[in-house]
């Protein structure tokens, strides 16, 4: 299992990613919206949405975890 | 292996020796070990080849040689000692140390050599590394330091500390004459972690640097920590998270390539000659991709480097701490064939804001610029600072001081362009004309405000706002307004607070033009 994580305070603005969804390294799991800037939160790695860890309008701290990843399906 | 040098004096020795012996005749056989051969043999214990240990690949004299232009290589003190081994032959002072030429230019290289006591640096060590750094500072010549050391040398007690001692001061008078780069090829600890944090860039080696105050067992001893040597002071730990290092590689060559590329941007010292080449056009796809590269709507993010190829010369650049505090770039580029550098914001990550780690990035490379005469190229386009408990407790307000510092005293070519948005104190960080900048312009498209228009608007119209019957309607009607009559460049323009509006596929030629013009004394 592994995070995507926020890089950054802010506002879950939405979330784009949904469980079961195949994700590779990179992609957007959901958006944040912090200093009026949609800020993308990405998957550190690729493979499954196990879990959404947050809601929409939720606010997050930097490295707060927002989406986790279950890599061993990844392949 | 030996130098290319060493091996051409030790067999230019040899090679008298013999015809010495051929000449003298009869009388120079008695005596077989003359003066002669005793330098040959005591060169040839001396250069001896030791197979390096752990995951090093070459000797400290292999990695002078690598560094530098082919056999440009010269030692200098290559007989000085620390000791001596069980056999009798010198063990060497624990440096090799000298000068050669890196693109034809003269650099002074310092390395430690990890096959005496682990490099660790005792008084005769420290002496030869200050002997180079003098010799560098005297001449003019830009140091690169290959770090590979424990630290002080125990054995040699206050001796080591007050060696070390030494070379930090003379890091610290460096700074105001030569560029000072150091490699860190093996574990460093103490002296050789603080050495490097005294000089301009710092290199290190994926899985076989480390820097750290103390090493794995004395961390455990001290607070129970158990951390690896990687955790502790990897290069990932310093080139990702504290920005102790500015450049990861992958090996050792990739390291000396590095170091060759970054001084090929620099000039030899302080006040010396820029590393001007031919002029090379921008790339022609990025320029025809200029104008669209930034999202009109200010919240969506994009790539900065798209602008930054679309402006600079088609050549080889450098980033320099790529992966910490990734929200501003700064990197080494040409633009006209003059070597400059580029600060930027970077919205594709944490939307391009400024907090502390990213300040102090930012700060210590206009700062190097200014040093050595680099123009500095901003663009802009920044949200603003990050505020907050965290970013205030890190002290975000101290950190963000330095960058308006930096700029101040930059005396160099400063061109700024603002791309987009450019708000608050932000805007006045980012290289703005108050702080000094020579020239700036802004795109057409840009904002530049006390505040975004959502806030400047909520704070103006209060009143009206809670008075009206759709208050979010006549908040996007404000600010809509607000935009259009306050935030765009041609209040700025009017105001001499810009020079220029313009076209994003005007920008090169403008600042080829600004720079020209700011550089033209040099040849005057």
């Amino acid at each position: 299992m592994i995070e995507a994580r926020a890089d950054i305070v802010g506002n879950i603005w939405k979330i784009t990613a949904r469980v079961g969804d195949q994700v590779a390294r990179g992609d957007t799991v959901a958006v944040l919206e912090s200093m009026k800037m949609e800020i993308p939160v990405v998957a550190p790695a690729g493979g499954h949405v196990s879990r959404i860890l947050v809601d929409v309008n939720q606010i997050v701290q930097e490295g707060d975890p927002v989406v986790e990843i279950d890599q061993t399906a990844s392949a | 292996m030996f130098g290319s040098d060493a091996v051409s004096q030790l067999d230019a020795a040899r090679q008298v020796a013999e015809t010495d012996s051929a000449v003298v005749g009869v009388a120079s056989v008695d005596v077989p070990s003359g003066p002669r051969q005793v330098l040959a043999d005591r060169r040839a214990a001396r250069f001896a080849y030791v197979e390096p240990k752990g995951k090093r690949v070459y000797t400290a004299r292999e990695r002078a040689e690598l560094l530098l232009d082919d056999g440009s290589f010269v030692e200098m003190a290559p007989l000085r000692t620390a000791g001596t081994r069980p056999d009798g032959t010198a063990s060497g002072s624990g440096v090799v140390a000298g000068w050669g030429l890196v693109g034809g230019r003269p650099v002074v290289a310092i390395c430690h050599d990890a096959a005496v006591a682990s490099g660790a640096i005792g008084a005769v060590m420290a002496e030869s590394i200050q002997a180079a750094q003098r010799f560098a500072i005297d001449r003019g010549y830009p140091i690169v330091y290959v770090n590979d050391s424990g630290g002080a040398r125990v054995p040699d007690g206050i001796f080591a500390l007050h060696g070390c001692g030494g070379i930090f001061a003379l890091n610290v008078q460096a700074q105001q004459r030569v560029p000072q780069i150091s490699l860190i090829l093996g574990p460093c600890a103490g002296a050789a972690a603080y050495s490097p944090a005294l000089t301009d860039w710092t290199i290190m080696v994926k899985g076989q640097s480390q820097m750290f105050l103390t090493g794995p067992d004395i961390v455990k001893a001290a607070t129970g920590e158990d951390a690896t040597a990687e955790e502790i002071g990897g290069s990932h730990t310093h080139t990702v998270t504290s920005g102790v290092a500015h450049l990861e590689v992958d090996s050792e060559e990739e390291a000396f390539e590095a170091t060759r590329q970054l001084l090929s941007f620099l000039p030899s010292r302080k006040g010396g000659r820029q590393a001007v080449l031919g002029a090379v056009p921008a790339n022609p796809g990025a320029v025809a991709r200029l104008p669209e590269v930034v999202p009109e709507k200010s919240s969506v993010i994009f790539d900065v480097n798209a602008v930054i190829d679309g402006v600079l010369d088609n050549g080889p650049r450098l980033e320099l701490m790529p992966e910490h505090a990734p929200s501003v770039v700064t990197l080494f580029g040409r633009l006209d064939g003059r070597p400059v550098g580029v600060v930027a914001n970077q919205p594709a990550a944490r939307g391009g804001i400024l907090d502390s780690k990213a300040s102090v990035k930012l700060a210590r490379f206009v700062e190097f610029c200014g040093r050595f005469d680099l123009p500095v190229i901003t663009f802009v386009d920044v949200p603003g600072f990050l505020p907050g408990t965290v970013e205030e407790g890190r002290g975000v307000i101290t950190h963000g001081a330095k960058v308006l510092k930096a700029y101040v005293e930059t005396t160099s070519p400063k061109l700024t362009v603002i791309l987009r948005k450019a708000f608050g104190g932000a805007y006045i960080a980012m290289g703005s004309a108050s702080l000094g900048a020579h020239v700036t312009w802004a795109w057409a498209n840009s904002e530049i405000a006390v505040m975004g228009p959502g806030g400047a608007v909520a704070l103006l119209n209060r009143r009206e706002l809670a008075a009206a019957d759709d208050p979010d309607a006549l908040r996007t009607e404000l600010a809509a307004k607000y935009r259009e009559d306050v935030a765009r460049p041609y209040l700025a323009a009017e105001a001499g607070i810009v020079d220029d509006v313009i076209h994003a596929e005007e920008t090169r030629d403008r600042m080829v033009a600004a720079l020209r013009m700011l550089t033209a004394g040099e040849s005057a």
